[in-house]
């Protein structure tokens, strides 16, 4: 479909584990671990999209996959029409990524010199940066901590900052695995606004990781429910739980897939 | 081209810069470490046997060891600065962030470690002007030209045994045994602290294996002889065939490690 930016297909990931010297009598066997097994999403041009699971469900193995970070054991995808595996710079000049992950930056730098460092990362021009920065900066709401180590921001203000080097480059699609982990619900609700505000209103395509009901209920266009590494379903909040609400809906998904383990 | 490999020096030297009671300590070693060594050529200088065994290089112990001591700290940093780097960065976590940019995996590596160098150099710089300045060195006739073109083939040399020891890093994580093996081995055999001929004919023989003992003989020889490369060629030369095996080598073995790394999705682990 043209207006389709990410799309999967039967996309897994294996990974191999080999007992090595916890089992001397057999270094070479090994065990093999899915985490995520013959996924196929289609996520379109604008939307913001839910990846809905319980922790250890393969919603970071999948993001990280189609972040280019790991590689998939069996399957295709495309970003932003690029092939995951074979145009690998394209896809990562397309996307940014945001995670919860706030020892992504350099603590003993400022928030301004850390935007620096990876706007040249970027790709992006001197003068560019010069531009770009301030505008980001102010789009996050930080503008007065840039010059401020990023050792001495709050949790929220860490986050802003990951949101900031992700708008960076304007890339066309935003992963975000566990954006609002750790923030008070003030500091959540300024990031689901941002996010539908600031995001998919200038058309940006979101796929956001969650194991929160209600900020999937709340934020997303449609959701995607994984669990022990299979996509369960996939729609349009309202299609996928009828008279439910999502939470009986999910716990339903995952009590089924249990009984059926 | 250049604006990526700037923002990493840039980025590497603010954050230097940010401890700095660390950043004067390291100097203030540099001067203790010289003037520990001077005291060593004072006792060790006068005996003839220690002026015999250096005599190719002017006989003075103290010149002699410090241009050992010097240049060992490229040894150090291109054998370590590439896993060292790379550890840190998955440590801190800043590793997959950069991953995520358009930036290329060789491209952070090898712009990561351009502080140590530059750093390294500093120092290198400051042991010599130590020594010049209030030490007696003498470095009146040294050919620099010489000089230069073997530590630049000192780096890539010993830059190759570091992108090995990365790639090693990059799989295993820690405990890597390529850099402990040659650092230890090169400090022992190289003649670092004393020339490699009071070595027995067997470990002087096992001495050729490691490019430190071609680089300090022809840095010695250009700094403290004043020799040229007409003099210095055969060691130039085997610092070039050693390059020319062990750079492609090191980078097929690199980027063996870098798919596997990603296949186990172990990239960023420490």
């Amino acid at each position: 479909m043209e207006n389709t930016v990410i799309q999967t297909n039967k996309l897994t990931k294996q990974f191999i584990k080999w007992r090595g010297l916890s089992s001397p009598r057999h270094p070479f066997e090994k065990k093999i671990f899915t985490a995520v097994r013959d996924v196929n999403i289609e996520v379109r041009r604008g939307e913001i999209f839910g990846l809905l699971g319980p922790n250890g469900a393969g919603k970071t193995t999948l993001t990280k996959m189609m972040c280019t970070l790991i590689l998939p054991s069996s399957g295709s995808a495309t970003i932003a029409g690029y092939d995951l595996v074979r145009q690998q710079e394209k896809v990562k000049a397309s996307i940014a990524l945001v995670s919860s992950e706030e020892r992504s930056f350099y603590w003993r730098l400022t928030g301004r010199q850390n935007l620096e460092f990876f706007a040249a990362l970027r790709g992006i021009s001197r003068e560019k940066a010069a531009r770009r920065i301030p505008e980001v900066l102010d789009q996050v709401g930080i503008t007065e901590a840039a010059n401020r180590r990023f050792q001495e921001y709050s949790t929220g203000m860490k986050q802003r900052l990951g949101l900031a080097r992700g708008l960076l480059a304007d890339p066309e699609i935003f992963f975000m695995d566990e954006p609002t982990k750790g923030l008070d619900p003030l500091a959540t609700k300024h990031i689901h606004d941002f996010i539908r505000e600031n995001l998919a209103a200038r058309g940006k395509t979101v796929f956001l990781a969650t194991h929160h009901l209600a900020e999937a209920e709340h934020v997303c266009d449609r959701v995607g429910i994984m669990y022990d590494g299979e996509m369960k379903a996939h729609g349009q909040v309202d299609e996928l739980v009828g008279d439910f609400t999502l939470a009986d809906y999910f716990h339903d998904i995952i009590s089924e897939s249990t009984v059926e383990h | 081209m250049l604006r990526k490999p700037l923002a990493f020096l840039k980025k590497d030297f603010l954050m230097e810069i940010s401890y700095r009671f660390s950043f004067v300590l390291q100097f203030a070693s540099i001067f203790f470490s010289v003037v520990l060594f001077y005291f060593v050529g004072q006792l060790l200088g006068e005996a003839p046997s220690v002026q015999r065994s250096i005599s190719e290089y002017g006989g003075d112990y103290f010149s002699f060891v410090l241009i050992g001591i010097a240049f060992q700290n490229f040894l150090s940093v291109g054998l370590g600065s590439f896993s060292n780097n790379i550890r840190a960065e998955q440590m801190i976590g800043t590793l997959e962030a950069m991953l995520v940019s358009p930036t290329r995996l060789p491209t952070i590596v090898l712009s990561s470690s351009q502080w140590s160098f530059a750093f390294t150099s500093i120092r290198v710089g400051a042991y010599l002007l130590l020594g010049g300045l209030f030490f007696g060195v003498s470095f009146g006739g040294a050919r620099v030209l010489p000089a230069l073109t073997a530590l630049v083939l000192t780096v890539v040399a010993f830059s190759s045994l570091g992108i090995i020891s990365a790639s090693f890093i990059m799989i295993f994580k820690k405990g890597d045994p390529i850099a402990w093996a040659i650092s230890t081995s090169s400090t022992l055999l190289g003649g670092v602290y004393y020339p490699i001929t009071i070595l027995p004919d067997w470990l002087q023989i096992a001495s050729y294996a490691f490019p430190i003992t071609y680089a300090l003989r022809a840095i010695r020889l250009s700094l403290l002889q004043g020799q040229g490369f007409s003099q210095v060629g055969g060691d130039l030369g085997a610092l070039v065939i050693f390059s020319a095996i062990t750079l492609p080598i090191s980078l097929l073995i690199f980027r063996f490690a870098v798919r596997r790394a990603k296949r186990d999705g172990s990239l960023a682990y420490y």
